[in-house]
């Protein structure tokens, strides 16, 4: 009987600790779901800026970098990264464009099943659509002021990847604020977004991946 | 006769053109052994470039290549794209034994895990037989060079006011990567920019150094 009581109060602890802390499982997905819904289908575009800090775990390291993020609807986003490097990346559609320092490189994603998940994550994320893709199974959870949705992959492609993608929005005004990537190795990359704008006049050429 | 004369000289060309590289130097007694100027580090972070063509087609890649040397003497060489994530993660324990910790699928190849390793252990100046050591080049003016065997071929370190400049490996032929370092940080550390050019692989890697933007 003691052994019982025992493995339900280990389930149990097991169970909570799986729950990001400060967070509780939302089970009301519905009003959640209406919610963001209502909230892209008022959406242009956003600009933001954004701090980069790629956390080398087994290492106790980080990499620090900064740069301006852009998304236009449906599927346009730009990340522009100023600190300490230059470096370009358009997504428009299944097109691609990629600068750094010395080139410029188009590609076209519909080629590749891989580039077209990492590009689907991207526009998922801005306009409110994470919890369809189907490359992952996502677990909302909620704190007194956050959003967190939990993507764990399914598809081989992300799971090559990461192994979890975590996705925090404001309640507030349903804004992404942080997105954290997980590798299966425990290394993890996040990026904060602030200064965050909606519907301002974006220019469309930003976007060009010609 | 007038044939066989250009045919003799077009053999001598190759020849001279097959010769070995550094031939002729005079072997002399090694001074100071070149591993003095092994980098020693805690941590250097490079902005990385890659650029080459294979075949008819043209490839080219960039991220961040970062150094780590724990204070057990294992030493950490990871490769990430700008969003961070891996391409590679390469290992060599203190007794600079080898071990990729991570690969990407697209170069989980033998050749180029072979290439890759190859070109960060010269930098590092680890994996090359040090009883092989030998200094050469009475006539090279401010410039000394050293040489050490290193499986299927040689490894050339040229060295200028006490600093390295040029790192080559060479077959018994022939170039095979020349690396190009310059800086002007203590002659033991690791070079503010590093240029590999692979002449039979027809690629190089560019890197320059970023200090700033890794804190522990």
């Amino acid at each position: 009987m003691r052994s019982i009581a025992s493995i339900i109060l280990l389930f149990i602890a097991a169970s909570v600790a799986a729950q990001p802390s400060g967070f509780k499982k939302l089970d009301d997905l519905q009003t959640f779901r209406t919610a963001m819904s209502a909230s892209s289908a008022k959406l242009q575009n956003i600009t933001s800026d954004f701090r980069q800090v790629k956390n080398l775990s087994l290492l106790a390291e980080k990499i620090n970098s900064k740069g301006k993020f852009y998304f236009m609807k449906d599927d346009k986003v730009r990340i522009e990264y100023t600190e300490p490097y230059s470096y370009l990346m358009v997504m428009n559609g299944t097109r691609m464009l990629v600068k750094d320092e010395q080139k410029t490189n188009k590609i076209n994603t519909g080629n590749s099943k891989m580039m077209q998940s990492v590009n689907r994550v991207m526009v998922d994320c801005m306009s409110g659509t994470v919890m369809s893709n189907p490359d992952f199974k996502v677990t909302v959870y909620k704190s007194s002021k956050q959003y967190l949705l939990s993507m764990v992959p399914v598809s081989p492609e992300m799971k090559n990847l990461f192994s979890q993608i975590e996705v925090y929005i404001s309640q507030a005004a349903l804004d992404v604020e942080k997105l954290v990537m997980t590798e299966s190795g425990g290394d993890y990359t996040s990026m904060d977004f602030y200064n965050t704008k909606h519907n301002t006049p974006v220019n469309e050429a930003l976007f060009k991946v010609k | 006769m007038k044939h066989c004369l250009r045919l003799s000289s077009l053999l001598i060309l190759f020849l001279a053109s097959c010769a070995a590289p550094y031939k002729g130097l005079q072997q002399q007694k090694p001074i100071s052994s070149v591993y003095k100027y092994r980098p020693q580090f805690n941590k250097t972070l490079y902005r990385c470039i890659v650029d080459g063509k294979i075949i008819f087609k043209k490839f080219h890649l960039s991220g961040l290549l970062f150094f780590k040397q724990l204070e057990n003497g294992t030493i950490r060489a990871i490769f990430q794209n700008e969003m961070g994530i891996a391409f590679f993660d390469f290992e060599w324990d203190s007794a600079e034994n080898f071990k990729v910790k991570q690969v990407m699928p697209q170069l989980d190849k033998e050749a180029v895990l072979k290439t890759l390793r190859k070109d960060l252990e010269m930098l590092l100046m680890i994996g090359m037989d040090k009883n092989s050591e030998i200094s050469l080049g009475q006539d090279r003016g401010k410039q000394q060079l050293y040489r050490l065997n290193r499986t299927g071929g040689y490894v050339y370190y040229t060295a200028e006011d006490d600093r390295l400049v040029k790192i080559e490996n060479t077959n018994n032929r022939k170039r095979i990567v020349t690396v190009s370092l310059q800086g002007d940080a203590a002659p033991a550390s690791m070079p503010d920019t590093v240029l590999y050019d692979h002449h039979k692989a027809n690629f190089t890697i560019s890197l320059t150094k970023i200090e700033r933007n890794v804190n522990e």
